[in-house]
């Protein structure tokens, strides 16, 4: 299925495997920069995750001007606002950023306000931030499943204004995305599993969302065998650098689907129970999609019958009836979040995770004000969120 | 022929202009005629001005909220807070004659927006509610995401929209 119209951009050149982060020096020269600050946090200095990249820095021709560690677990505007004032007082011409999404996003932020000039607010936007972006800008993700080292949005809160601030832009995306599996070795299963099911809810709903295209369904097909694959592996043998460097590509691979094709109502939903009873964000993708999906149903089937062969592999494809592979492909992602329920302590549950079921009609309502619903397939009322939110409880 | 080729240009965008001013005093009618628009606009901050523009030098339509109505602003140059821009008249007219819906302009990338995306998605929803009563339901069962449902009639729509707009920009009620 070619859609009427439809746009895909992934400029960013991905450097994958052993001995990845030992050639950001050459990556930086490439880029023509010298003097990168390092973007990270305290915690993944010290488990001795981000000295990696700094050590491995210290070896080449570039010299690392600062070592921002101070990022907080929600990136906000007074930091990306610090982070630009360091960057140019200490004449720096490039971001290396080291971390999960937070870190990713306020680098991303600090690009912006480092290009635009001017207060992070008037920027916020989609697509609307013109222009190439003056400093080169490298990603190296400790966690594998937000894809923001591919992806071009970012998310920052204004703590002052209590606003939560989209961007996207095309100048957004990295230049260089590094996966290297010592980034990743270190998560404790329960974060992996949950932001596992981060990436395999990326390529689902972008798979299943109105702009899907032939080229971003090939990312998300390709990350969700990823994650089926090899995420059992990982809670199998978690010090293992293979599974981990498959699960950081399949996080890449479904950042790139999603940063192209959008996401939908599991998106809305999740990040709704975020902000109202702060509800993590990979928790609530796997408590939430296979509700998203029985929503979806009636107008996405077809699609999620394809997936079914990524979801549960060839023979399980091949024996089931067409007419009965878009249930089974749901299915299939329910018996994954039980394995990870049992093997990771997933929460199942809206209530596991913490929600009240008072809660839920303003959930429902932040997630009809959520962007990513108006990319969803099918659109709910505000009475069906409340009853898939129910059903989820 | 270029000259042809502008001279279909301009006509397109004298369309746009068209439906622009239509849509402009349909939907500060619709804040008067539709409670669900009138709870969306009252969610918006005093003084919000939203802008729906061509790119690169227009028609636009804008409108300014206050006291929970809306003023309809025309095609005048403003400062806006939401900015919804399409790409190009082409981008636009499909949307604007109601041949495709607004959700699938946006996901198609046919039109960028700079403000608060809380705020368009808000837009967004009034735009939908507006264009159920602008158009026959033969044509919002196909850009609609729901059936159109209505709190007063086509006629009583299009009758605030023509000629009540003076008292509705006062923003006496
Ligand atoms: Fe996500």
């Amino acid at each position: 299925m070619i859609p009427d119209y439809y746009e895909f951009c992934n400029s960013a050149k991905v450097v994958s495997g052993k001995g990845a982060i030992e050639n950001l020096g050459f990556e930086l020269a490439a880029l023509g920069a010298s003097r990168p600050l390092v973007l990270t946090n305290a915690q993944l200095l010290e488990l001795k995750i981000a000295t990696i990249v700094i050590d491995a820095l210290a070896d080449t021709d570039a010299e690392v001007v600062a070592v921002y560690d101070d990022v907080p677990v929600d990136s906000s505007v007074a930091v990306v606002n610090d982070v630009a004032r360091v960057f140019s007082e200490k004449g720096a011409d490039a971001i290396v950023a080291v971390g999960g999404g937070s870190v990713l996003d306020t680098a991303k932020g600090a690009a912006i306000v480092l290009t635009h000039g001017g207060d992070l607010m008037d920027h916020r936007g989609a697509e609307s931030l013109m222009g190439r972006r003056a400093v080169a800008f490298i990603a190296v993700p400790t966690t594998a499943g937000t894809g923001s080292e591919v992806t071009s949005a970012a998310v920052i809160k204004d703590t002052e204004r209590h606003v939560k601030m989209g961007f996207t832009a095309l100048s957004l995306l990295p230049d260089v995305a590094v996966l290297d599996g010592r980034m990743t070795v270190k998560l404790p299963p329960r974060l992996t599993a949950s932001t596992a099911m981060d990436a395999l809810t990326h390529a689902v709903e972008s798979f299943s969302c109105v702009q899907a295209n032939p080229l971003s369904d090939c990312y998300a097909r390709a990350a969700i065998g990823l994650v089926r694959e090899h995420l059992p592996e990982v809670l199998d043998h978690p010090k293992a650098h293979a599974p981990r460097l498959a699960l950081a590509n399949a996080a890449l691979l479904a950042g790139v689907a999603f940063s192209n094709a959008m996401v939908g109502i599991v998106h809305a939903m999740g990040h709704a129970a975020g902000g109202v009873a702060g509800v993590p964000h990979g928790d609530a993708m796997a408590i939430l999609l296979p509700h998203g999906m029985v929503f979806n149903l009636p107008v996405a089937g077809d699609r999620y019958g394809e997936l079914l062969l990524d979801l549960a592999g060839a023979e399980v494809y091949a024996s089931t009836p067409a007419d009965e592979r878009a249930a089974a492909a749901i299915d299939a992602v329910r018996a994954m979040t039980r394995m990870l329920h049992e093997r990771a302590g997933l929460p199942l549950t809206l209530c596991e995770a913490g929600v009240l079921p008072e809660q839920v009609p303003d959930i429902a309502r932040a997630a009809l004000d959520d962007g990513a619903l108006s990319m969803n397939p099918r659109q709910p009322t505000y009475e069906e969120l409340v009853e898939i939110l129910k059903a989820a409880l | 022929m270029a000259g042809g080729a502008q001279r279909r240009k301009r006509g397109r965008k004298a369309l746009a202009a068209i439906v622009f001013a239509v849509l402009g005093r349909g939907l500060v009618a619709c804040v008067r005629l539709d409670e669900r628009v009138r709870a969306d606009v009252r969610g918006w901050p005093e003084g919000t001005v939203v802008t729906l523009r061509i790119a690169p030098t227009g028609p636009q339509v804008s409108w300014r909220s206050a006291d929970g109505a809306l003023r309809y602003l025309g095609g005048r140059d403003v400062a806006s807070d939401l900015l919804v821009t399409f790409k190009s008249v082409d981008g636009a007219l499909p949307v604007l004659l109601g041949i495709k819906p607004v959700l699938r302009s946006f996901a198609e990338h046919r039109a960028v927006v700079r403000g608060d995306l809380t705020l368009a998605m808000s837009l967004v929803r009034c735009l939908h509610i507006v264009e159920g009563y602008l158009f026959p339901d033969l044509m919002t069962r196909r850009i609609l995401p729901h059936p159109a449902t209505r709190r007063a009639s086509h006629a009583t729509a299009y009758v605030f929209c023509l000629f009540r707009t003076a008292s509705l920009d006062g923003g006496t009620a």
